[in-house]
Formats: structure tokens, C-alpha cells, sequence
């Protein structure tokens, strides 16, 4: 598997500052790519219409949809999206690969069937001031973004980042070709310009799949049967997704922060703005995240597993173990470092880019609460991700169990202790889930041998 | 197949890989034993290796066999589901102690096992706490660092886990056995091992009976072995030293056997040297005692009448074509006896089929030493028929234990010509003053001497030679090596053991 370790290796090998700075270029674009792609393609459109699509408020319209579209196909497919990767991953190991696309297609269909109906009953009983148009363009866009995001983390879960950066970039830069030309058809127009973006992505997402992974047989439902996909991880995408969206829900549906914008579909304009603007300030930590992640620590991760199948001394196989241990730490370390940066840096330059793009000081101290939060769900996904490679589960779950319980609860205490409070609840869930994440980490690597072989299943 | 089953008996006999699933000489004995007592009852405790290596059973169960039992080492059980736990370190020490005590030669196992027994009884170690606790954990690291040398800890985490899979399954046997008033082991290893269990667990006697030297062919077995990996490289590898895993399995059964010899109240063995062996192998010597195999001598008594007056110049190898036998140096030595005594001929009587290839070069060394005429291969056939018509019965092997032949042989009036192992010189020469006094049935030279064994069989057929040998062997048979006093001397340790002398 060519994956993002080997290109970044291979750019690393130059051996010098600019080949190092490539290097997290690289990881930082392709580790934040899709999310850094859907915020800035949903801003560019908001910010190309200025002025074209009137009254202005049909560009807020379109910016609320697009966000809940977002954010609901991410929580309703958070069911599938690590369970179905781990469960294709598994038949990779197999060399299974017979059964790969046909599940591919059947998790494709099971998708389009579930969110098309929640689509639908959205687009029946929701939107009652809108148009036969909004709704249909509504159901659709829905329908692919829940596709694409199946795509996305089966391809993201094969290492096929830059493919994924590739496609993402031309469903984005098409996505903003389609708003421009079809601006004056207002908020419809901006669907329509939208769902053609997204649909070639998802087409050459799937088109990719496709080739990769041949196959005799169109369509199985193997991944739906009883022990195939594992129950924890269905739930742990659940609650990851859930957890990085209950805070934004909270204050769109609460009276005193959010308001209705378009059908049931609210926005919290003093909570929004921020709390998008703190995830751009992620994407040096993504790069480190990949860099450490996929280069370093997988290096001992492999080096480790190998020592123990293919006979290593004790002595061997617990140097490597402290060597994993120590790249995982610094890995995360590293993260913090960064993010500590990025966050100094926001705080001195914040004051002077809101006033340069005429955002009011008003959202100064919220950004400054959500640049950190952001920082810490960098943090959050490196801890989880060591727990993936480690095959804790259980403990995944219960983190991510942890992190989504938190959020409801802070994020509805701060809601009522009022606006110097806002972004608090948010930030205080990642603090404390990814501190109880470190020391179940620190213990789980601590008795790591003795899980290997004594409690192997 | 349906099994007897009992709510108790009077002996539990604690059997691998042999009786009632197995044919074979020591099988043969334990069903001639059991229908010699019917006066006691018996339970079988059959401890096999894997269900799928055997068939159906392959003797007629004796009436007084009233419990069965079939139990099967490997593959028979599932391991409980894996579960993390600290595990007591009390227990640890325990057995830190019992692996001391392997470890020196010399010190009695009897106390640390002792204590091993009763936490088993009490279920403070179990297979959960040996294969998922800390503490075992711990224990293995540490004794890989203390005393592995081969690099591959993962081999050595898997051999000490194989190693020690039986001991759960036979914790479970001794747990739920019927009440019985003795056990008796036909071996040491895992049957005897088990006998030592029930010996703490009951407090009741345990009497071991060895045929062979169970130690001695589990290591031959283990040079044999190909599956054991030694994956020391060429720097690491010592050509003198046999691979770890080889010297633990070595060490595993090294073990089990003193364990047994600690334990076991009444030790018999087949002769001499055996027991010897079981004393310098940790026996102590005070409980040890010499049964020898006896024959029905009514079977071969009426042969006697019907041999010639004077000893045909036959020599005669019975016993099955294999190298163990070494018919090649029998053959050899036909060359000599030939040469000086050309009427001479040599039988050789047993099948051929267990090592054709063997069986094959015996054939191909006759052609070229020019013998085809004079080494006749007769294939199966029954003893007392040869026994009729030869003058010498021969023994060329490498390693025997108590070779009923020679018994027969002498029970037909037939001396015998052997190699010194085994039982043979206790045989041919006698063992107390007394026995010795009966005077020499027959000569014992050198394994893989043709030459010598030539001259010793031309002096024998001397009828000056012969008459005293048949005399003596007749004679030693009659008064050391009968059925019925096998079948006594095993009374009284019955009688010993149940309580009853």
C-alpha cells in the first residue's frame, strides 16, 4: 500500500528545510483537505454571490443548508464509517478482494435508501415555505454528501490521500464554476452549482473504487450480517460525529443564541462564524497529525508486530515497544506544539483580520475559546487514532462516548451562564476527554506486550 | 461405543496412550494383569493425545473393568475466553519454588508439588490465571531472560503455553474421578503426573509400574523431531548444544518423571538396571522394587518333548525386521558361523512390513556376503513352532527392555545368544547369588560385534556347552520368570497398597 508515509518519506529523504517544509505542506493539505475544501468552497460561494444573489439573505440561506447538510450526513453515516473501513480493512487482510466492491455498492445503496428517506421527510415536513425545487435539490444534495462521505473514509482508509485531495479540489473548483453561473438563479442556482460539485466528486471517488477493487459480482450485503462489522466501532463513528456537533446544534436551537433561517433549519450567528473560522487554524496540527501518525509511529507499529510473529528477543521487542510509545508521544506532543503556535498566532493577528474583513470585535474572545478547542480535536483524533492502531475499541468508544456526553452537557451549561461563556463547553469536553484519552493510552501502551500475547483472542 | 461406569472401584489404572485403545506389548500386559485379580475392581483411565488418532477400542473389556474414562491431552477442550487479571503472587512463588526444585537435580519435588496440588484443589490457579493473569506474564518474561537462550520469545512463549496445556485438562480428571482405594500409573509423563495429583488430591496410594524408560523414549523422540525451531543464527548457534526448546521439552519430561518417582509409593520396574535407573533418576530406592515380565510356562513346557536330541545348528532371531533389531549384524555374523560351520542357518522369524526399506538391505547384505541359502526370512510365525526346531535363540538388538523371547526360548529349552542390553545379562547370567548360582543360559557379548558374536555361538552349539546352558535356562525360567509369580508379587503390592496385607 503506496500510502501518504511512503510520498512524504520519499520528499523527506531530500534532507533539508525546504524538502522538511514540503513535507508538512503536503501532509497539512492533504490531512485537512476535505475539510479545509468544504468550509472554504461553501465561504467562496457565500462570498461570489455577494451582491448577485439578492436579498442578501438567500446567501445565508444557502450557507445554513449546505452547513446542516453537512452536518446531519455526517452523523448519520457516522454509523458506517469507521465500522464499514475497519470491515473492509479486514477483508484486505484477508485478501478478500472479490467481496470488496460489491459491499462498496451495498453500503452505497444502503445509504441512498436511509438518508434519502430522512431526506425526504425533511423535504415534506420541514420546509414549508419553500419551493418544489429547494426540496428535491435538498433531498439530492443530501443524498451525495451521505455518499460522499462513505467514499471519502473507505479511500482515506485505504491511504489514498491524494487521490482524495485530486477529486475533492475538482468537485470544489466545480461546485464554485457551477455558483457562478448559475448565481442569478439564487439560492436554487447556488444548490444546483453545489450538487454538481458534489456529484462528480462522489462519481470519481466511486469511479476510483471501482478500479481498484474489481469484481464479478455487483452488489452483496455481507457487511450487514450478524459479527461482520463490529458493533463498538458502529457506535464510536456515531458518537465522534455526534460529539462534534451537538455543541453548534445546542446554540443553532437555543432560544437566547440561534435563530430560524430557512424552514427548521437555524443558525447561531454569534456562535457560527467563530467556530469555522478556528477549524482553517487546524491545518498545520493535521499535517503534523499525518506526519507523525503515518510515518513514525506506524514505522514502530510495524516494526513492533514484526518483532513478535517473526521471533524477537523480549529485549527487542520492548525497545520497540518504548520506541512506539515514544513516537506516540511526541506525535502528540507535536500536535500540541503546533497547535499551541497556531494559537498565539491567532491571538496577536485576530484582532486586526476581523477588523480587515469587517467581522465585528464581538467574536473576539469566542475565536480565541474555539481556536483552542479546535487545537484539541487535533489532539483528540491523534490519541484515537493511536487507540484505532492499538485495537482498543472498547476504549475508543467510551472516549468518544465520553467527548459527545460532555459536549451536550458543557456546551448546555455554558448556553446558560451566558456569551462570555460560549465556546467554553466545547473546549472543556475535548480538554478533559483527550486527558483521560492520554492516561488510558499511557496504560494501555504501558501492558502492551502482555495484551499481545497473553489476552490475544 | 458405551463405557462402564461406576460410583467407585478399587483401582484406577492411569493409562497413556495405551490399553484398551492401543495393541501392543504393554497393553497386552495390562489386560493379562486385570484378568489375573478378579477379586478387585477396576477403573481405566485412558489419557490419549488427540480423539482423531484413534479408533475403536482393541481389546474385550474384563469383566471387573467397571468405570472407564477417555481423556484426550490436545484439542479436546476450548480455552476459557480471555480475560485480563493481576493474579496472586503467593501462587507464583509456589510455583517459582516447584521450578526450582526441577531445576536442581537432586532436591525432592514432594513439598513444592505438594503445595502446587492443594491450590490447584482449591482452584487458586487455574488455566485462566496460568494463560491471561499479570503474574504469569511476569513469570514467563522473567524466566526467558533468566535462562532462554534461544532468541525467539515468541517460541518460547508458545512452547511454555503448550507445554503446560495437558496439566489443566488433567486438573479437571483428577477433580471429578470416582473414589478409588489406589492408583496404579503404567508410565511416568502425563499419566503419571496425573497419578501424582490424585496421590496429593486423595491421599490415596499411587503405585507406578514402568515398562520402558518413558524419559528415555520421550527423548528420543525429541532428537527426532523436526517441528521443534531452534532460531539461534550462526553466531549465536553452539553446535554442542542442542536447541533450548529441545532441552526444555527435554527438562519438561525430566520433570514429570522425578515428580512421579516423589510421589509414587510402590515403584516396580522390569529388571535391574531400570530400577536402577529410576533410583538415579530421583526414586528412592527404598520403594522401588523389581517385577519381572513371567510366561505361561504350560504353553511352551510340551515343546521340550518335541525338539531334537541334539541342538540343531540354527540360530534364530525373533522379533520384528527393524534397525532397533540390528539383523544386519546377525546376518554378519552368519558369514563367520558359515565359514567354520558350513551346515549352520540362521532364521530370521518376524514380519517385515514395518520398515520395508530396512527389511530390503537385510535382503540385498544376505545376497552379497553370499548367504542367500544359508538366512532364511520366515515372515510371522508362531513362537512355539520355531521353537521346536532351533538350537540357539538370538538376539542381535541395540536396546531391549525384558525380551519375553528369551523367556520362551528358555521355557521351550532353547539357550540364547545376546547383546549386552536391557535385561539380558540379568537374564543369561542371573541377578542374586542364588540365580547365578543356576549357571550362564546362554552368552552375552558386544551390540554390533559379528566377530565376536560368531565365536560365542560356535562354543554354545557345543553340545558339551549347550546341554548346561539348556539346563540353566530351563531351570532360571521356572524359578524367576513365571506367570504366576508375576501375578503374586503383584498381589502383595495390591494387597500393600490397599491396605490389606
Amino acid at each position: 500500500m503506496a500510502g501518504i508515509g511512503f510520498e512524504i518519506k520519499k520528499i523527506l529523504r531530500r534532507d533539508s528545510y525546504l524538502a522538511l517544509f514540503s513535507a508538512y505542506a503536503y501532509a497539512g493539505i492533504i490531512g485537512s483537505g476535505p475539510w479545509v475544501l468544504s468550509i472554504l468552497g461553501v465561504l467562496i460561494i457565500g462570498l461570489i454571490s455577494l451582491g448577485v444573489v439578492l436579498p442578501h439573505v438567500l446567501i445565508t440561506q444557502f450557507q445554513v443548508t449546505v452547513t446542516h447538510l453537512i452536518a446531519m450526513s455526517l452523523i448519520a453515516t457516522g454509523f458506517l464509517q469507521l465500522a464499514f473501513t475497519r470491515y473492509i480493512a479486514d477483508r484486505l487482510f484477508e485478501k478478500n478482494i472479490d467481496i470488496i466492491l460489491p459491499n462498496f455498492i451495498g453500503a452505497i445503496f444502503v445509504t441512498t435508501l436511509v438518508s434519502g428517506l430522512i431526506a425526504m421527510l425533511l423535504a415534506a415536513f420541514a420546509f414549508p415555505q419553500q419551493g418544489a425545487v429547494y426540496r428535491i435539490l435538498l433531498i439530492a444534495n443530501f443524498v451525495v454528501l451521505c455518499n460522499i462521505w462513505i467514499a471519502t473514509i473507505f479511500l482515506s482508509g485505504m491511504k489514498s490521500y491524494k487521490a482524495i485531495l485530486v477529486l475533492y479540489t475538482i468537485g470544489y473548483s466545480l461546485a464554485v464554476l457551477g455558483a457562478i453561473v448559475l448565481r442569478h438563479g439564487g439560492l436554487n442556482g447556488l444548490l444546483i452549482g453545489m450538487l454538481i460539485g458534489h456529484f462528480v466528486l462522489l462519481s470519481g471517488m466511486a469511479l476510483l473504487i471501482i478500479r481498484s477493487y474489481p469484481s464479478t459480482r455487483f452488489i452483496e450485503f455481507d457487511f450487514l450480517r450478524k459479527n461482520r462489522m463490529f458493533t463498538s466501532l458502529i457506535w464510536t463513528g456515531f458518537f465522534f460525529n455526534f460529539g462534534v456537533w451537538i455543541d453548534k446544534y445546542l446554540f443553532w436551537y437555543a432560544p437566547s443564541t440561534g435563530a430560524p433561517v430557512i424552514g427548521i433549519f437555524h443558525a447561531s450567528i454569534i456562535y457560527d462564524l467563530p467556530i469555522f473560522l478556528a477549524y482553517l487554524s487546524i491545518i498545520p496540527g493535521m499535517a503534523v497529525f499525518l506526519v507523525r501518525m503515518e510515518t513514525d509511529f506506524v514505522e514502530f507499529y510495524q516494526k513492533f508486530y514484526d518483532a513478535v510473529r517473526d521471533g524477537g528477543t523480549l529485549g527487542y521487542i520492548e525497545e520497540i515497544r518504548n520506541e512506539m510509545v515514544s513516537t506516540a508521544r511526541q506525535g502528540i506532543f507535536e500536535i500540541i506544539k503546533i497547535q499551541a503556535i497556531a494559537v498565539l498566532i491567532i491571538f496577536v493577528a485576530a484582532p486586526a483580520m476581523l477588523k480587515k474583513i469587517g467581522i465585528s470585535e464581538y467574536y473576539l474572545s469566542l475565536l480565541y475559546v474555539d481556536v483552542v478547542a479546535a487545537g484539541l480535536q487535533v489532539v483528540f483524533l491523534g490519541v484515537m487514532n493511536v487507540l484505532f492502531y492499538l485495537d482498543k475499541r472498547v476504549i475508543a468508544l467510551s472516549l468518544t462516548a465520553l467527548f459527545a456526553g460532555l459536549n451536550l452537557v458543557f456546551s448546555l451549561i455554558s448556553i446558560y451562564l451566558g456569551a462570555s461563556w460560549y465556546g467554553y463547553g466545547f473546549a472543556i469536553s475535548l480538554l478533559l476527554s483527550v486527558v483521560v484519552g492520554l492516561y488510558w493510552l499511557d496504560k494501555k501502551l504501558a501492558v502492551l506486550e502482555y495484551e499481545t500475547f497473553m489476552l490475544q483472542k | 461405543m458405551n463405557f462402564p461406569t461406576a460410583e467407585n472401584a478399587d483401582v484406577a489404572l492411569l493409562l497413556e496412550g495405551t490399553f484398551p485403545y492401543v495393541s501392543g506389548g504393554v497393553s497386552s500386559w495390562v489386560n493379562q494383569m486385570i484378568r489375573a485379580y478378579p477379586e478387585y475392581r477396576f477403573a481405566v483411565i485412558f489419557l490419549g493425545s488427540r480423539p482423531q488418532d484413534y479408533g475403536k477400542i482393541k481389546y474385550e473389556l474384563p469383566a471387573n473393568v467397571v468405570h472407564v474414562e477417555t481423556h484426550y491431552l490436545h484439542g479436546a477442550h476450548s480455552p476459557p475466553p480471555a480475560q485480563g487479571k493481576p493474579g496472586d503472587s503467593g501462587a507464583i512463588r509456589d510455583i517459582a519454588e516447584l521450578h526450582q526444585v526441577f531445576r536442581r537435580s537432586q532436591s525432592n519435588t514432594a513439598c513444592a508439588f505438594g503445595q502446587i496440588a492443594e491450590l490447584l484443589k482449591r482452584g487458586e490457579i487455574d488455566e485462566e490465571f496460568f494463560l491471561y493473569s499479570r503474574a504469569a506474564w511476569d513469570f514467563i518474561r522473567h524466566h526467558y531472560r533468566e535462562h532462554c537462550t534461544d532468541p525467539s520469545f515468541i517460541d518460547y512463549f508458545w512452547t511454555v503455553r503448550a507445554m503446560h496445556e495437558p496439566i489443566w485438562v488433567m486438573a479437571r480428571i483428577a477433580a471429578n474421578l470416582i473414589p478409588v482405594r489406589a492408583f496404579h500409573t503404567i508410565s511416568t509423563g502425563y499419566a503419571g503426573f496425573l497419578g501424582s495429583l490424585l496421590r496429593n488430591r486423595t491421599g490415596k496410594p499411587l503405585i507406578l509400574s514402568e515398562h520402558g524408560i518413558y524419559t528415555k523414549e520421550r527423548k528420543i523422540d525429541l532428537y527426532q523431531s523436526q517441528w521443534i525451531g531452534d532460531n539461534r543464527n550462526v553466531f549465536e548457534k553452539d553446535p554442542t548444544e542442542v536447541s533450548y526448546f529441545r532441552e526444555l521439552w527435554m527438562r519438561f519430561y525430566t520433570s514429570l518423571g522425578k515428580l512421579c518417582y516423589h510421589q509414587a509409593d510402590i515403584i516396580t520396574a522390569l529388571y535391574e538396571a531400570n530400577r536402577e535407573r529410576q533410583v538415579q533418576d530421583g526414586a528412592p530406592a527404598e520403594r522401588t522394587r523389581v517385577i519381572p515380565n513371567g510366561i505361561d510356562l504350560a504353553r511352551f513346557q510340551p515343546v521340550r518333548a518335541r525338539r531334537p536330541a541334539l541342538p540343531p545348528p540354527i540360530l534364530c532371531l525373533i522379533g520384528r525386521v527393524v534397525s532397533i533389531k540390528d539383523v544386519k549384524t546377525f546376518i554378519r555374523m552368519m558369514r563367520s558361523v558359515v565359514n567354520r560351520l558350513p551346515e549352520a542357518e540362521a532364521w530370521i522369524a518376524g514380519p517385515e512390513d514395518e520398515d520395508p526399506g530396512y527389511a530390503e538391505e537385510c535382503h540385498n547384505l544376505c545376497e552379497s556376503l553370499g548367504l542367500t541359502e544359508k538366512v532364511k526370512f520366515l515372515g510371522f510365525q508362531k513362537v512355539e513352532v520355531v521353537l521346536e526346531k532351533v538350537g540357539l535363540v538370538v538376539l542381535s538388538s541395540i536396546s531391549e527392555a525384558l525380551p519375553l523371547v528369551l523367556l520362551e526360548g528358555y521355557a521351550a529349552g532353547v539357550p540364547a545368544l545376546t547383546t549386552d542390553v536391557g535385561s539380558c545379562r540379568q537374564l543369561i547370567y542371573g541377578l542374586t547369588p542364588e540365580d547365578q548360582a543356576l549357571g550362564a543360559s546362554g552368552t552375552v557379548v558386544r551390540i554390533a560385534d559379528p566377530q565376536a558374536m560368531a565365536a560365542a555361538a560356535i562354543e554354545l552349539l557345543r553340545p558339551e556347552n549347550w546341554f548346561p546352558a539348556r539346563d540353566a535356562a530351563i531351570a532360571r525360567v521356572e524359578r524367576y520368570y513365571t506367570q504366576d509369580l508375576m501375578f503374586d508379587e503383584f498381589k502383595q503390592v495390591y494387597q500393600q497398597a490397599l491396605g490389606e496385607a
